[in-house]
């Protein structure tokens, strides 16, 4: 029985420069879940705002049951039963469970707003449409995540008028726990003829729960799963990134000397039994998705951070930060993911901002010695290029790669044994990236312990002596990098492999 | 540049000119040495708590207490000589650290326990008014008479016919000036007002600065207190009260003249000096000296009017 309920025929969509969908076709029967995967990139999310009615498309049609829309706006989407579960929650702390689902489409009588029947209405959709108790005077404070995600799903349908649900990354957030929960309310979801589209990097995830999966890479379709299995993963994989998966290599050699980090079973929140080591002139790189703990994890061992258990140690001694500062002290770096938010003080110089960790080295008597911070500062946008040869210049003007310069340099300045780099080259041009590399290398040969966190697999097989994989607060793997292929990074780190890596 | 340019760059100054031109052509006296001197005399105590202030707002805060720490300033020291006969020295010493005791609890609520400076300091306002008006069985000044006469010369002495109040105000504009805008503590207080998570993450211990900060405002406010007492020869309870708004007019109008639009040490004399200059000016010409706080609010949102104006003509 096909019985199609939204056709998307011959997407293209372009933006200045990029063609970032050309003629994408995307069908989903009633009461399927049907996976969208691809890379980042691959044209996911574009496909779903056209969808969403954010994009125009500049050619192509999307049906929806049976009817073609003649113009797809928010509007007509909407009317036509397609609901949109953001991976954002927007929702108001401060509002119970009711408030919340009928923000926006309250129920009122002549006598004021229907305080008791909506709240009775939410409860019993939370009961019958999620399987789920939920008591309606609930603050949305006090709820989990998957709890909150359910909300956010009732209040997209409590209309019941949803045809189609799109998921985008639902479980980015979430741990496995609380993963199932949602997926206990999708699949309730289903049995009621609702059709959904699951976005998600985790093929695990996709593989689980979808019945059909559209693979996308580079803007175009690159393959479709009419049958879904458990095993179907490297198929998808393949798809995705456009090669067959390489043979895993374990990574064996570790050198001989006492490690310059050590980190002990650390647990926190958002990551469990964490264990790595980096020793000197190496560059350990962390892989894994967003969510998968990776942030949290570096922004507990540079003190940002608190974690519930485990053990820090540098150079053999444990060390425990409860700020910034005293990491800083003990000889660790972070050139952080957000450098506009974190890395700069964006309205202060060039200057200011290389100098701003090492100012007791560039005074006298704790006045700052400005012949001495300037010459620090010419001397550091010398060495890493950064443009405008200006130091005065505020650090806000500065593209994103002299502006990831200006972080460094600051640390370069400083000098530290360990350098923690964030997303090093998020957000840096080509040119900068290269360079910004060519300096992590070097701190690596002069004996500086490097970890970088990255989601870009090119870049940590580039850059790593190995890597370690994280998925859902957990370092799964831990691979060398020799022969080490993009493909089965992707794998590992969206957990389309787990089973079969031995960890 | 376009005459809107030149106008959002340096509109406060032409204000400022417009107002001293203004008030020296309806008055005979305003421009008369005397007058710019009583100016002067009459800037000093508000000067000193601007100065508070603007470290404090500098560092992405805000002090609603600075009238508390002012008025703790002239208790300790006024209690100190009455009763316990300290010497004057001792007493202004005890002074400046009856206004720290201020600052300290500020700074206990907003670094320990993570309360807004907003709220923590309104607090504190709150809790210090009633703690002086149950101390003074309702509010009535402790007084006394028979000061010593070096104390009393903190506020009507002169020094080679320079009242001393002017050089400890300007005493302490120059080592806040030092502070604030040439060392590596000013510098860091900056980095922490204009963005605190990078401040942190760039290894300053940014709660031990905030800490310090706040207790090192309240105890140049205290200063303002120990002149205050002196003049008046008693500690009038809630006296510092009337210095608030002024001490946060002078500082964002300060911050509005800056280039970059930061709360500065400079700016916030400029800011002192006009607004006791428009004070003074609405005295002379014989009008309600009410209007003075209407004229303050009017200046400080077309100061801080221009500061956005500033930010797009650049």
């Amino acid at each position: 029985m096909t019985d199609t309920l939204l056709k998307m025929c011959d997407i293209t969509k372009s933006f200045p420069g990029v063609l970032a969908l050309d003629a994408v076709d995307l069908e989903v029967e009633r009461g399927e879940i049907h996976g969208l995967v691809g890379e980042n990139g691959a044209g996911k999310s574009t496909i779903i705002k056209v969808l969403a009615g954010v994009y125009k498309a500049d050619g192509g049609s999307v049906d929806i049951d049976g009817e073609t829309l003649a113009d797809v706006t928010p509007r007509s989407v909407h009317d036509a039963g397609v609901r949109f579960i953001h991976q954002e929650l927007h929702l108001v702390q401060h509002f119970t469970v009711t408030e919340s689902v009928f923000m926006g489409q309250e129920e009122q009588t002549l006598l004021g707003l229907s305080a008791r029947a909506m709240r009775a209405k939410a409860e019993a959709f939370f009961e019958t449409a999620l399987g789920t108790q939920l008591s309606g005077k609930t603050l949305i404070r006090d709820l989990g995540i998957a709890e909150r995600k359910l909300v956010q799903i009732a209040r997209a349908l409590i209309d019941a008028k949803a045809k189609l649900v799109v998921f985008d990354e639902p479980t980015a957030p979430l741990t496995s726990g609380e993963t199932d929960k949602l997926f206990a309310a999708i699949r309730k979801l289903k049995e009621q003829g609702i059709a959904m589209i699951y976005v998600s990097h985790y093929l695990a995830e996709i593989t689980d729960i979808c019945d059909r999966v559209t693979v996308l890479r580079n803007g175009q379709n690159a393959g479709r799963f009419d049958d879904v299995f458990d095993n179907s993963a490297p198929a998808m994989i393949s798809a995705m990134v456009g090669r067959e998966i390489d043979e895993l290599f374990p990574t064996t050699e570790h050198s001989a000397a006492a490690p310059r980090l050590e980190i002990q079973s650390l647990c926190a929140d958002a990551f469990n039994d964490v264990s790595l080591t980096v020793h000197r002139h190496e560059i350990v790189g962390i892989a894994g998705l967003v969510g998968s703990g990776r942030e949290d994890l570096i922004d507990t061992i540079y003190g940002l951070k608190a974690p519930s258990s485990g053990t820090l140690k540098i150079d053999g001694i444990a060390q425990r930060f409860r700020a910034p500062s005293e990491a800083v002290a003990a000889g660790i770096a972070l050139v952080p993911r957000d450098r506009r938010h974190d890395g700069l003080v964006l309205d202060m110089s060039v200057s200011d901002n290389v100098n701003l960790a090492a100012l007791d080295s560039v005074s006298r008597w704790t006045l700052e010695n400005r012949r001495a911070s300037h010459a620090v500062a010419t001397e550091m946008s010398e060495t890493l290029d950064i443009r405008p040869r200006n130091i005065a210049a505020t650090a806000r003007l500065l593209s994103g790669g002299n502006q990831q310069k200006v972080v460094l340099g600051r640390w370069l300045n400083k000098g530290a044994d360990i350098f923690i780099l964030d997303e090093p080259t998020v957000g840096v041009d080509v040119g900068a990236k290269v360079e910004i590399y060519q300096h992590i290398e070097n701190l690596a040969k002069d004996g500086v312990s490097v970890l970088v966190s990255s989601s870009d697999p090119g870049e940590l097989i580039g850059l790593c002596d190995r890597i370690l994989v994280m998925l859902r607060g957990k370092i799964v793997a831990e691979v060398s990098t020799t022969d080490l292929g993009v493909d089965t990074l992707v794998a590992l780190t969206t957990g389309g492999a787990v089973q079969e890596v031995a960890v | 540049m376009t005459l809107r340019s030149v106008f959002a760059r340096f509109g406060l100054i032409i204000i400022i000119v417009m107002f001293f031109s203004f008030f020296s052509y309806v008055s005979p006296v305003f421009l008369t040495f005397d007058n710019q001197v009583n100016i002067i005399e009459a800037s000093a105590i508000v000067l000193i708590l601007a100065l508070g202030m603007t470290l404090v707002v500098a560092m992405g805060g805000i002090d609603l207490s600075i009238g508390i720490a002012f008025d703790f300033g002239a208790a300790f020291a006024v209690v100190a000589l009455k009763d316990f006969g300290a010497a004057w020295y001792v007493a202004c010493l005890i002074g400046v650290m009856g206004g720290a005791l201020v600052g300290l609890l500020n700074a206990i609520l907003i670094v320990g326990l993570k309360i807004s400076p907003f709220m923590a300091t309104l607090g504190t306002f709150f809790v210090g008014s009633s703690v002086e008006r149950v101390f003074t069985n309702g509010g009535g000044p402790i007084s006394y008479r028979r000061m010593p006469q070096e104390y009393r010369d903190l506020a009507v002495g002169d020094v080679f016919g320079i009242p001393t109040e002017v050089i400890i105000a300007a005493a302490v504009c120059l080592v806040y000036f030092v502070v604030l805008e040439r060392s590596i503590f000013g510098k860091r207080i900056h980095a922490i007002g204009l963005q605190k998570d990078a401040a942190n993450v760039a290894g300053i211990p940014v709660r031990r600065y905030m800490f310090v900060a706040f207790i090192l405002a309240s105890a140049t406010c205290a200063i303002g207190g120990l002149i205050g007492s002196a003049n008046i020869r008693m500690f009038t309870p809630l006296a510092g009260f009337s210095y608030l708004l002024d001490a946060i007019a002078a500082v964002f109008i300060g911050a509005a003249i800056h280039p970059k639009g930061r709360p500065n040490v400079i700016g916030t004399l400029v800011g002192v000096l006009f607004l006791g200059m428009i004070g003074n000016g609405l005295n002379l010409m014989g009008l309600d000296f009410n209007l003075k706080a209407a004229l303050s609010g009017i200046i400080l949102v077309s100061a801080l009017a221009l500061a956005v104006a500033q930010q797009r003509f650049r």
